[in-house]
């Protein structure tokens, strides 16, 4: 067995028994405490660590779910398996409407919108007396189980396994192509709109999910505290989540969980002098520690160090220099988070992880990774799928007098295309003629000012990119647009998205259809990165990869789609000669399986070699039009585009 | 003017540039080729500061510059138009050209004659000039990479490091973009240049060097090398 495994098992052990070696109903309320807020970070980490919003409205979502096991006993005498379910329900309905905002506004923004929506639920809970009973607050008992009423050591152990269960769902969950959806539209909405996954479902998904768990760490609080009342569900407990999760790290399960503790504890630590005093002797002798290793191992400065070093030492010295605390408390509380946010910027987790990666010359992440990387075989079968569409010949796109106007610009100006079926179509002209504009109209970015255009004979326009990414059309960027966090394989996962079917329950609890799918898609991806030579770098992360292969990766992915027609935007943009020519060999392959290919380039021995046809653009409008060679000796063509350059 | 010695750089523990060495004298132009992930953009982030180097020497004139950050570089005069173009998008293409020239607004460089400047990179960049009123990130590829070329200028640098500047362009604009490297070439500007396009960087530039897997595979007087054969085989196939 592994040494995770075994440390895992250990500290479910410890915790479980946790409340037979302490008594103390105190110390039990606290882990208690701990393991509820756990629950609720796990869930805004979905929000905030994969999908990158911001959400200041969750200590709204978490009174909400206590509301409605306390005013489902109250008015209703509901036991708890009734309750829970509510919780979750209900709470995950609002979390739907938090997520509205996020879909139009970013940024400081949503945090705006958020801080409103949690302080209009909390004035609600206060001014809804019939419902809430307002300010006097609603008291609860323990749930019964069985006939009798939860001592509470019970409690505490139904918690701990709802923590236990929560994290092994969130777990999957963010492991699952769902998590791979949320981190993807992070990196790049507008790829994941074109990979097919739509930006909008699953913001509001992730949002959902998240209120979800909310939900449920509301209700376990209210059982917990046995009284809930409006004035726990402020603002400032919105704020204190966001920290723990910024502490602990994003994006990992683990640093929710040290999070919370810090959350729960550290205002505790600060209540006794005796115990701030250990706790800044502590922390200041493992600072200096780790210091002294990093500086005996070069991983960084005495400058770099002496600041941090010099902060956490004075409070040490401070803590001495101190009688009382009462009056220090919660500015010493801020201090030590300003440390933790400034010095810590990937949370504690992510810093170990980053200081062991630098020990040790290797990432425990990546040697895992590695591993299981070993165990997929690539898929033997052809990985590129024909196109689905079989029609030999034909026309499978036309543009017909398409215009795009932005204010008084016509970027396109009554631009005509026809694309034959399984030919390469180039598309050419000067930077700014409105080649990548067009690409754009093609893939839904933009919906043109007048004009239509018709794939396979339905009108594309006025539809979504994700809807027009399913039915077919895939594409690459110009300026490259990967899922920079992830690594390549997963950037050719979320291009096989669409190969999934299965539900949360499937997800959650690992059925079959959903394992035989991950492990299908997998294999096809590794099999698309070995297409493209680049399955040694299946584990890089895309924005380390350089930036040839960070193309090429972009073409692996968008074969991912199945598509019958591919826009290729400039792909041998930043490529030397060598790999001009594996470009051209790949774009070969492709066509031979059906597949229509748009390319967009700018060198001219690439259209040469590749394009069956190709269409000139300057100023928005079409100036010539025909075989490669034609076009070459058009002398429009050479004025605006080629040059002295022709040959 | 800029000398680098036994350079190693990378990220994290993944070292890209093993002990490498270019030398750029005053009023030449010196190319770096090499294929993709070779490590010529890990070496230009190493020489403006972005990344620390973790081993050797940089020497900018008779000052080493490793470990500087890259505010306190540019204020040496070593100027740099990066990959990727990175103009300042809300900004007037008047406005980034002042901002090339801001260590020199602080004092921080010999101020000199900064309306002269402007206008004279203005006159370089005729197509800048037509829009020097307009915000930079309504430009095309092309007039954006004139842009950072321009800004580059402003800084009234003793070298610019010109970062892939041919990336993404139309043939005409590629051709426009080395004539303008010949023009500065021809002013005396020393520069620095990598480029994709082996055959036209070498036609620029005095002396070549050839980056390979993170280490000086051939280097030697641009002539030469554009017939060396095994160059020739592995760069400067494709019709450029």
């Amino acid at each position: 067995m592994k040494i995770k495994q075994v440390l895992l098992i250990a500290a479910i052990v410890a915790l479980i028994g946790f409340p037979l070696v302490i008594d103390n109903p105190y110390y039990i309320h606290l882990v208690e405490t701990i393991l509820i807020y756990a629950v609720l970070l796990f869930g805004l980490d979905i929000v905030v660590g994969y999908t990158g919003q911001v959400s200041l409205g969750h200590a709204g979502l978490f009174g909400i779910g206590s509301y409605v096991a306390g005013v489902l006993f109250m008015k209703l005498g509901m036991p708890i398996w009734v309750t829970i379910p509510a919780a979750i329900t209900i709470t995950a309905l609002f979390g739907g409407l938090l997520a509205l905002p996020a879909l139009k506004v970013i940024g400081p923004y949503l945090a705006m919108v958020t801080l409103a929506f949690g302080t209009i639920i909390q004035i609600l809970i206060n001014e809804m007396s019939f419902l809430t009973e307002g300010p006097v607050g609603i008291k609860i008992p323990k749930p019964s189980i069985f006939g009798t009423v939860a001592t509470e050591d019970q409690y505490y152990w139904i918690v701990c396994v709802l923590m236990l269960l929560s994290l092994l769902v969130v777990h999957r969950i963010m492991k699952s192509h769902l998590g791979r959806a949320f981190e993807a539209l992070r990196d790049s909405p507008v790829a994941c709109d074109c990979m097919g996954v739509s930006v909008y479902r699953y913001k509001v998904y992730a949002f959902v999910i998240s209120a979800g768990f909310a939900g449920l760490a509301g209700c376990m609080y209210a059982y917990s505290e046995q009284y809930i009342s409006p004035n726990t569900y402020v603002i400032e407990l919105s704020i204190l989540f966001l920290l723990a999760v910024i502490m602990g790290g994003r994006k990992s399960r683990i640093g929710a969980i040290l999070g919370s503790f810090i959350i729960v504890m550290l205002p505790k630590l600060l209540d006794d002098i005796v115990l701030f005093r250990m706790v800044a002797v502590v922390l200041a002798v493992l600072f200096i520690i780790l210091s002294l290793v990093s500086l005996s191992k070069k991983l960084t400065t005495v400058r770099k160090v002496s600041i941090p070093l010099a902060g956490i030492v004075g409070l040490a010295a401070f803590s001495f220099w101190l009688e009382n605390i009462t009056d220090w408390r919660l500015t010493i509380f801020g201090f030590m988070i300003l440390l933790v946010v400034y010095y810590l910027q990937d949370g504690i987790v992510g810093f170990v992880r980053n200081y062991y990666a630098a020990l040790t010359g290797k990432s425990a992440q990546a040697a895992r990774d590695a591993q299981a990387l070993l165990q997929i075989k690539p898929s033997g079968k052809d990985v590129i799928h024909a196109a689905s569409d079989t029609t030999k010949g034909g026309t499978l796109l036309s543009v017909k007098s398409v215009l795009m106007q932005f204010g008084g610009l016509k970027a396109l100006n009554n631009v005509d295309l026809t694309i034959e079926r399984g030919t390469i179509h180039g598309l050419i002209g000067p930077n700014g003629s409105g080649k990548s504009t067009m690409m754009n109209v093609l893939t839904g970015i933009y919906v043109p000012t007048a004009g239509d255009v018709v794939y396979s004979s339905n009108s594309v326009v006025g539809k979504t990119s994700s809807e027009i990414a399913l039915s077919g059309i895939a594409r690459t960027f110009q300026n490259v647009q990967l899922f920079g966090e992830m690594t390549a394989l997963e950037n050719i996962l979320v291009g096989l998205h669409h190969t999934f079917h299965s539900s949360l329950l499937d997800v959650s609890l690992h059925l079959p259809k959903y394992t035989n799918e991950e492990s299908a898609a997998r294999a096809r991806a590794m099999g698309l990165l070995q297409f493209v030579g680049l399955e040694s770098l299946a584990n890089e992360e895309a924005r380390n990869l350089p930036y040839g292969k960070q193309r090429v990766l972009e073409i692996a992915r968008a074969l991912a789609l199945d598509p019958n027609l591919l826009l290729l935007d400039e792909p041998a943009a930043g490529l030397t000669a060598p790999d001009i020519k594996d470009l051209l060999v790949i774009i070969q392959k492709i066509r031979e399986h059906g597949i229509t290919i748009i390319l967009i380039e700018h060198h001219m021995d690439v259209v040469m070699a590749a394009c069956d046809k190709v269409s000139v653009l300057d100023f928005g409008q079409k100036i010539a039009e025909g075989k490669p060679a034609e076009v070459q000796a058009d002398e429009k063509v050479i004025e605006a585009y080629l040059g002295g350059q022709s040959a | 003017m800029l000398a680098i010695n036994n350079l190693e750089a990378g990220y994290g523990k993944v070292k890209v540039l093993h002990g490498i060495s270019i030398q750029v004298p005053k009023g030449q132009v010196v190319t770096l080729i090499g294929s993709n992930g070779a490590g010529k953009t890990t070496t230009m982030r190493a020489v403006t500061g972005m990344i620390k180097p973790t081993a050797g020497e940089i020497k900018l004139g008779t000052t080493s510059i490793e470990g500087f950050d890259s505010y306190q570089i540019a204020r040496l005069g070593l100027a740099h138009s990066p990959e990727g173009r990175r103009v300042f998008s809300t900004m007037t293409v008047t406005d980034n050209l002042i901002l090339g020239a801001y260590p020199r607004l602080t004092r921080s460089r010999p101020k000199g004659d900064i309306k002269g400047d402007l206008d004279r990179a203005l006159e370089l960049f005729p197509r800048l000039k037509e829009r020097r009123d307009q915000l930079a990130g309504t430009l095309s590829g092309g007039e954006q990479q004139m842009l950072a070329m321009a800004r580059a200028i402003m800084l009234n640098p003793e070298i610019i490091l010109l970062d892939e500047p041919s990336m993404g362009l139309a043939p005409i604009l590629v051709d426009e973009v080395f004539r303008i490297i010949a023009r500065l070439k021809s002013e005396g500007i020393t520069m620095l240049l990598v480029e994709q396009f082996a055959a036209a960087a070498l036609n620029v530039a005095d002396y070549g060097y050839v980056l390979e897997n993170g280490r000086i595979t051939a280097h030697g007087p641009a002539d030469k090398l554009k017939n060396d054969p095994a160059v020739k085989a592995a760069y400067l196939g494709g019709s450029h």
